[in-house]
């Protein structure tokens, strides 16, 4: 699918223009012969978290270190908070908050230093001494205060990474993925505070590896060989994956394609008759509306006089959602 | 927080970055400041400011009398010649010159006293092994200083011929005299007869003393003209002037009324040969040495001290040792933060260009200074050095030194793309400080277009500078610390406009 319809299929599309905090069209990045990100296009609102999904090399850091303004594009526009990055000030630059994919503090200071230096980097007065506290303690790292860099595990120095990034408090954050490496526990309790951020009117731009890491975000953008090959909800990348919501039935009687793969197959909510059999007595559904298809069915199975035993949604995980999404769009979209 | 504070603090981000950087590297600091002390202990102690002294074997044709005379000589030429014996066979000498059992062959002129006699030098070659431009320059000024010491032997000796042939001849001027003051008192007497007898051996003594002068009296006449006042008179003078008196006088006759003028004659004779008899016991009493070699230097310094070479050398040690060491420094900084990753949080943060080049030169400035203050301290009072002028001129060269220095390096960091082309860098310049600086060579022995190179380099001008400070007492010339100060600032503003371009958009 191309770029400018999935623009225009973007719920964002309503969003005021002065609420948008990221905005990027036509953004394209070549390195030599090779391009890295190719006629990007998105708009990202305030106070939202965007993930940006897709495998290793697909362009996501790139696209990131376009909007940070540490790369300059070869073609394509962009504005962040309002300005082009290419000639941010230093006051726009206080209110943005980058964590790299690699660890690039210093191996030889120690965890409170690196800290330190970050936050002397943003300008944060001496009296900073409660807020790294927390931060650190946030991410775990509170005892760990007088370790040296080069001697945290990876984990560790990817929480270092984060917690430096936070210290000024920015208003719009670059995380390109700040959950690698880390332990299910405190990945789950990061994305805790970015929805907490969020809640304060942050605006995160994140990049993942953990397909699953979509479901936190409002908006995710799924990137592959450099193009954005779709922006959608959560929910609604499900649907894109699959053709509608999918819905499990799980009936008493054993299934037979007379009296129920077919009949099912031609109901006008099953999106082109997409039913399979998936056990002796189950099918999944792909329908439009799982809420309203579920309730259809039950009225449909007592119309044909046919027990129903179970009828629920059934929310792929979003790696399966990815590969079906990749495979589904396997070039460009 | 205004914006002055927010610069304040941005750039001190640096401060402590950096230093905690290097502290955290103890065998660093060790290698960098006690190791480059020890170097400098171990060279003061281990220098030997001496000549080399060369092994030395003379050849000499069989039956040659100079095989006798090397023999004699040889061994007392000075410390520099270790005699090895005399031999006839120069390739037997040769094969020992190529196994490097001797340095030095000399061969001795065959015929020497024809050659002489021909009106020739003769000649002594020195055969040498020496690859060494200075060894080879070496041997070529040690040939000249012992040859030269050759000649001045041989003409001692002919200078002791002739100071014994003045003996008799002194002996016949006081009999000379003996006779001259016979006749006056004679002619006082109004004894013509004993008078004339006297004038008669007046005649023969002055024959005999005229043969017996001979060579003597020219050395010492040649002496005195070349380096007398010109006013006095030689003995042949002299010997001439008495001569003339006895002939003037003519032959004394008798009858005359007044024999007063002939008296007062014969008293000037008297005086004239006492005045000889007097001077051919001085150059009798003149030692030979003297006679062939009448001048010697004595060099005597006017500057407050005369340092030992170690002492000399530690000013220029100290400006290398900091110049490589702030070079370095800062060569691998900005390059370290571009391979590393951090240069990306700077560009996305909002410090800039200015801060972070500002920041670092600060830390850098702060912990060369503290390297500055250990080395000068050790030196001091480790090794002595003296400090004749004044500490804040000191201070002020260090810092002006460190300044320039950090320039170059930052200006290396910000045009390499590898740590080690940094440190490669930092080597050229070290290396082109060795030969180029003054630090070995002095700048006058470089030719004029390429001491360009010289005054491009900081320790240049700050070794200059610290000799003047550290051993003459004198606050150095201050032209020389506004090359360095205008060199640094260059330097300063080359890289800040470099830094920016690598801080912008890749």
């Amino acid at each position: 699918m191309a770029t400018e319809s999935l623009l225009q299929t973007m719920q964002l599309q309503a969003a005021p223009p002065d609420n948008i905090v990221i905005h990027a069209q036509g953004l394209t990045k070549q390195f030599g012969d090779q391009i890295a990100v190719q006629d990007v296009s998105f708009q990202i609102p305030q106070g939202s978290i965007f993930g940006f999904i897709g495998p290793s090399g697909s362009g996501k850091t790139t696209t990131v270190r376009l909007l940070a303004g540490i790369v300059e594009p070869t073609a394509g526009e962009m504005r962040v908070l309002g300005t082009s990055p290419m000639k941010f000030t230093q006051s726009t630059r206080e209110r943005i908050g980058y964590m790299p994919q690699l660890f690039v503090l210093y191996p030889e200071l120690t965890v409170w230093e690196n800290m330190n230096f970050a936050a002397s980097l943003y300008g944060m007065g001496f009296r900073r001494g409660t807020r790294l506290n927390e931060l650190l303690d946030f991410v775990e790292l509170g005892e760990h205060k007088g370790k040296l860099g080069r001697d945290l595990s990876g984990g560790m120095q990817r929480r270092l990474s984060l917690a430096s990034t936070l210290v000024h408090d920015p208003d719009l954050l670059f995380l390109d993925e700040p959950t690698a490496g880390i332990d299910p526990v405190l990945r789950r309790k990061l994305w805790d505070h970015f929805d907490a951020l969020q809640n304060q009117g942050r605006t995160i731009f994140v990049t993942t590896q953990y397909v699953g890491e979509a479901a936190y975000c409002d908006f995710v953008g799924v990137m592959a060989e450099g193009r954005l090959l779709m922006v959608e909800t959560p929910e609604g990348l499900r649907r894109r994956a699959y053709g509608g919501e999918v819905v499990d039935l799980t009936l008493k009687e054993r299934i037979s394609f007379e009296r129920h793969l077919q009949p099912l197959r031609q109901l006008p909510f099953v999106e082109n008759g997409k039913v399979v059999r998936t056990g002796e007595n189950s099918v999944r559904l792909i329908v439009d509306e799982a809420s309203t298809a579920m309730l259809e069915l039950i009225a449909w199975g007592k119309a044909q006089n046919i027990e129903v035993e179970a009828i629920e949604e059934f929310l792929p995980p979003f790696d399966d959602v990815f590969v079906e999404i990749v495979k589904r769009e396997p070039s460009n979209g | 927080m205004g914006d002055f504070s927010r610069f304040l603090i941005r750039t001190s981000a640096f401060l402590s970055k950096e230093i905690y950087e290097i502290l955290r590297q103890p065998r660093l600091i060790l290698s960098l400041v006690v190791g480059p002390f020890l170097i400098l202990l171990l060279f003061g102690i281990g220098y030997r400011n001496e000549a080399r002294a060369l092994r030395t074997i003379f050849v000499v044709e069989n039956e040659s009398r100079l095989a006798e005379q090397i023999q004699e000589f040889a061994g007392s030429l000075g410390e520099q010649l270790i005699f090895e014996g005399v031999t006839p066979d120069q390739e037997g000498a040769l094969e020992r010159l190529r196994r490097g059992e001797v340095d030095l062959v000399a061969v001795a002129p065959p015929d020497a006293y024809e050659t002489i006699r021909n009106n020739e030098q003769a000649t002594f070659t020195l055969l040498h092994n020496e690859i060494d431009p200075f060894q080879a320059d070496y041997v070529q000024y040690f040939g000249q200083i012992y040859v030269g010491e050759v000649n001045r032997r041989v003409l001692r000796t002919i200078a002791e011929e002739g100071q014994e042939n003045t003996v008799p001849a002194g002996d016949n001027a006081t009999a000379a005299r003996t006779s001259a003051t016979g006749m006056r008192e004679a002619l006082e007497r109004g004894d013509v007869q004993e008078a004339q007898r006297q004038q008669r051996q007046l005649d023969r003594d002055l024959d005999a003393l005229e043969l017996s002068v001979g060579a003597s009296a020219g050395l010492l006449a040649g002496v005195q003209e070349t380096l007398g006042s010109g006013s006095e008179e030689t003995i042949r003078g002299r010997i001439s002037t008495v001569r003339q008196a006895t002939t003037d006088m003519e032959e004394i006759e008798e009858g005359q009324e007044s024999y007063d003028e002939e008296a007062q004659r014969a008293a000037e004779i008297e005086t004239e040969l006492g005045a000889l008899e007097s001077e051919l016991g001085e150059f009798n009493q003149i030692d030979s040495q003297v006679i062939v070699s009448p001048f010697r230097s004595e060099a005597q310094s006017v500057a407050e001290i005369q340092p030992e070479l170690s002492q000399y050398f530690a000013p220029s040690v100290i400006v290398l040792l900091l110049q490589h060491l702030a070079v370095t420094f800062a060569a691998l900084s900005i390059v370290r933060e571009v391979r590393q990753g951090s240069m990306e949080l700077f560009r996305v943060s909002p410090i800039s260009a200015g801060e972070t080049l500002l920041g670092k030169y600060l830390s850098y400035l702060l912990f060369g200074a503290v390297v500055a203050i250990i080395l000068t301290l050790l030196i001091h009072f480790g090794l002595g050095v003296p400090m004749l002028g004044s500490w804040v001129n000191y201070a002020a060269v260090i810092a002006a030194l460190l300044f320039t220095s950090l320039g170059y390096g930052f200006f290396i960091s910000t045009i390499v793309d590898t740590d080690s082309q940094a440190v490669q860098y930092a080597m050229i310049l070290l290396l082109t400080s060795v030969f180029f600086s003054g630090f070995f060579l002095g700048l006058e022995t470089l030719w004029e277009p390429v001491r360009v190179v010289s005054w491009s380099l900081p320790a240049t001008y700050s070794i200059l500078l610290l000799q003047d400070i550290m051993l003459r007492g004198t606050a150095g010339t201050p032209l020389y610390l506004a090359g360095l100060v205008g060199l640094g600032a260059a330097l300063y503003l080359l890289s800040w406009i470099l830094l920016r371009r690598k801080m912008a958009h890749a």
